[in-house]
């Protein structure tokens, strides 16, 4: 308890500190009616710089893009790297697999009211139509894949609390297949990276990814279906009830 | 008026930016840590746009269109720069979240808490 107030009288000093530096001091210099030198450059190059643009009317995604590639393509591994980190933490052997789905099915199938239901399949349908609109006009206006597959991955959501994971899982969205569409999507932003090696002759330093709307594009689907199907994997293990998870964890049985 | 607006505005996502701090610092409950570590997280995200923004009338988004010239365009628009960056701290925010609400999760399953001062206890009931 004393080392609490010790830890919030010692960042209360040092927010004071900061509140006065950046209100009277201003030394973020916020509230500039100019543009700082590096934004103008951005501004005035980012459609029509020399040599090869993604010639996006969007100013964000053109700096991603003919500025920051190889940053954008990194990134896509830190959050595959984060989505194998989760399966691999929760990866079960094969006969615990198949101990979990005796145990499931054993459980009564449970799903919400009608209306429930028929508002939710509604919704999804205009949901996944944002999502693709959102992931597919990224180049064109502000958006793209990560964004996208956000959406998407709320649409699965909402699915899964409406009807059961089961529901789903009958239906054909079982974890080999959305891991398949997530290997689609990597495949897909991996081939857009790896185009130019083969375009350019290897100047893959000097050119940074492919040119034009239709690498753009590319990268956008590609990331579209990454996410998507990324973060429903991880949906799909965590949708395992509590309780068959701590049978087949534990060995206890359940009383 | 506008000055003030934008102060207070700065000096709200700072404290909320220090509250994240304190939160990760003091409390032992894992998911807690986490919901603040996001709080801090968006604050900083928000502090990058905010330092972006001009104080100018009317203010554009950075998306060329037909109806406005390059010169207006250069007068108005916000500046870029940190909208790109927040957009890659955002996708590694969102994985980070992932990896630790996983661990906590798994933990949880496997030894039936999410305290860190239990977690300490658990762990040297392993190594006995």
């Amino acid at each position: 308890m004393k080392r609490d107030i010790l830890v919030a009288v010692s960042l209360l000093v040092a927010f004071l500190f900061i509140a006065y530096a950046v209100t009277v001091k201003n030394v973020l210099g916020l509230g500039g009616a100019e543009l700082r030198p590096l934004g103008e450059f951005y501004l005035s190059n980012a459609f029509a710089h020399e040599g090869l643009t993604s010639h996006s009317p969007e100013v964000v995604t053109a700096i991603v893009w003919n500025y920051r590639g190889f940053d954008t393509l990194f990134e896509t591994f830190v959050f595959f790297l984060a989505i194998m980190g989760a399966l691999s933490v929760l990866r079960l052997t094969d006969e615990q697999e198949k101990l979990v789905r005796e145990l499931e099915a054993t459980m009564p199938h449970r799903q919400m009211d009608l209306i429930v239901r028929a508002t939710t399949k509604l919704v999804v349908i205009m949901i996944i139509a944002i999502s693709a609109s959102i992931a597919l006009h990224g180049h064109l206006t502000p958006g793209g894949g990560f964004q996208g597959g956000s959406a998407m991955a709320v649409a699965a959501l909402l699915l899964f609390a409406a009807f059961s994971k089961f529901t789903l899982e009958r239906k054909g969205l079982t974890l080999k297949h959305t891991i398949s569409a997530y290997a689609v999507g990597l495949a897909l932003i991996l081939a857009t990276v790896l185009a130019p090696v083969f375009l350019y002759n290897g100047k893959v330093l000097e050119i940074n990814l492919l040119p034009g709307e239709m690498g753009l594009f590319n990268l956008d689907v590609g990331e579209y279906l990454a996410v998507a199907f990324g973060f429903l994997t991880v949906f799909l293990v965590l949708g395992i009830p509590e309780w068959v998870f701590k049978v087949v964890l534990r060995g206890e049985l359940n009383d | 008026m506008i000055s003030f607006l934008l102060a207070y505005i700065t000096i709200t996502l700072f404290a909320m930016l220090f509250l994240g701090i304190y939160g990760v610092a003091t409390r032992s409950n894992l998911i807690k840590k986490i919901i603040m570590l996001n709080i801090a997280n968006d604050a900083i995200n928000m502090l990058f746009i905010l330092i972006g923004y001009r104080m100018v009338f009317p203010v554009f988004p950075p998306v060329y269109e037909k109806h406005i010239t390059f010169r207006e365009f250069l007068e108005k628009s916000v500046d870029p720069l940190p909208q790109a960056l927040v957009l890659t701290a955002v996708v590694i925010g969102m994985a980070m979240n992932i990896l630790l609400t996983t661990y906590a999760i798994q933990f949880y399953r496997l030894h039936g808490t999410v305290d860190a001062r239990d977690i300490a206890e658990v762990m040297r009931g392993d190594d006995e």
